[in-house]
């Protein structure tokens, strides 16, 4: 079996091309099937109730259907984006949750805007450079960065899993953040 | 040159998700603006979230899950191209996270102290602003209760926290008391966020307090 990782990259960005240019549905169709299992993993992982996440997955890849003129192939990359949607997504149906019980009305299901950060490098430069960045961070920090970052857990939770004290797992977050950014502060 | 105080790493993640409020919103992305080393951050952990997301093991979807989701495909057929707000304000330093937010006048609020009320689309806790001094003032000493976010547009001021120049991020808490004295030469643009009371000492501070409290 090939490895799927290692094709998709490009791939996936002109799947996402041809779906913002052409309306492309048989480009839609593989994009959905490789993100919506993904994007469903990411949320129940986050805690979401099995079949809110399903919902919340195929809510996923209509914004990426409708927003697929705002994905610039040069300088995003195709998962970045999706993973970004995603996790707009997860944090805007928590705050819906939360209010429901005052106006349910108030959020429709139009997310927060994705507006990628402004392209710096060429995204194929960048997306190495990050490879490498991530590679030289300790497992520690890495831990840290995908518990913070990546599951968005709060950081009481944090402490939790890894036993710390809040406050270690604090100034770990932050210090592993600093880390990245001169990492890439250096490369660039 | 590029600034060497950013937002709080919390910040830039609650940005980077959707999460933070307008006001926040606005001040970061002013900064980003600014900011490339915050732009490298911001985009490499898009990637990085990514190669995350990629590499979960999927979770399978309902049966006719793609069925459904195709014949909703034209249903949410909207979305064009949002025209650009066009920045129009009289600003030295364009900003383009500002451009679809409407600025009052410039406010006379103290000798050589100048305020401007900027408007957001919901009112809330949050209130943003910007503050123009002219070079060599000292500004009001003040204390808050809530969160601050401030970025210098022009000009710089230095306080206990260091020097902040053209595009530094000044990420105050609430255990901060804090008197900015403006540097010579140019004169300062700030875009301030900021929620909760603030308390202001003095002069000046008696002149601020009813504006910011808007
Ligand atoms: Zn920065």
């Amino acid at each position: 079996m090939p490895d799927e990782s290692a094709i998709a990259t490009h791939d996936h960005a002109s799947l996402i091309v041809a779906v913002a240019k052409n309306r492309d549905r048989i480009a839609f169709a593989e994009l959905f099937n490789h993100f919506a299992p993904r994007i469903k993993a990411f949320l129940l992982r986050g805690g979401t109730p099995a079949e809110l996440a399903e919902e919340l997955a195929q809510e996923a890849m209509l914004i990426v259907w409708r927003k697929a003129y705002l994905f610039d192939p040069a300088g995003a990359s195709a998962s970045g984006w999706v993973f970004r949607i995603a996790q707009n997504l997860r944090i805007d149906a928590a705050r819906r949750a939360q209010r429901a019980d005052r106006i349910a009305t108030e959020f429709a299901v139009e997310p927060a805007e994705v507006d990628a950060p402004e392209a710096v490098v060429d995204a194929v430069q960048l997306e190495e450079k990050v490879r490498s960045a991530m590679a030289q961070l300790s497992p520690e920090q890495l831990k840290v960065i995908t518990l913070s970052f990546f599951e968005s857990r709060p950081h009481a939770e944090i402490a939790a899993i890894l036993k710390l004290p809040l406050g270690t797992v604090k100034s770990r977050i932050r210090l592993a953040f600093l880390r990245l950014r001169a990492l890439l502060d250096e490369v660039a | 040159m590029t600034p060497t105080h950013h937002p709080k790493e919390e910040k830039l993640l609650e940005y980077f998700s959707g999460s933070l409020d307008e006001g926040m919103r606005l001040v970061v992305a002013a900064h980003l603006e600014m900011c490339p080393s915050c732009r490298r951050l911001l985009a490499g952990l898009e990637i990085a979230g990514g190669t995350y997301l990629d590499g979960l093991p999927a979770a399978p979807l309902g049966e006719h899950a793609l069925e459904r989701v195709l014949s909703r495909l034209d249903e949410s057929e909207v979305s064009q191209p949002a025209p650009r707000a066009q920045a129009a304000n009289d600003l030295p330093v364009q900003i383009r996270a500002l451009a679809p937010h409407q600025l009052g006048r410039w406010r006379w609020i103290g000798p050589g102290v100048y305020w401007r009320s900027v408007t957001l689309s919901q009112q809330g806790p949050m209130r943003v602003f910007l503050l123009k001094a002219a070079p060599g003032t000292q500004l009001p000493q003040h204390t808050h209760d809530g969160t601050e976010l401030t970025v210098i547009l022009q000009g710089a001021f230095r306080h206990e926290g260091g020097r902040f120049g053209a595009g530094d991020c000044d990420d105050a808490d609430d255990t901060v008391e804090h008197r900015p004295a403006v540097e010579e030469g140019e004169e300062c643009i700030c875009l301030v966020a900021m929620e909760g009371n603030i308390r202001l000492r003095g002069f000046l501070g008696r002149l601020i307090q009813p504006l910011v409290r808007l």
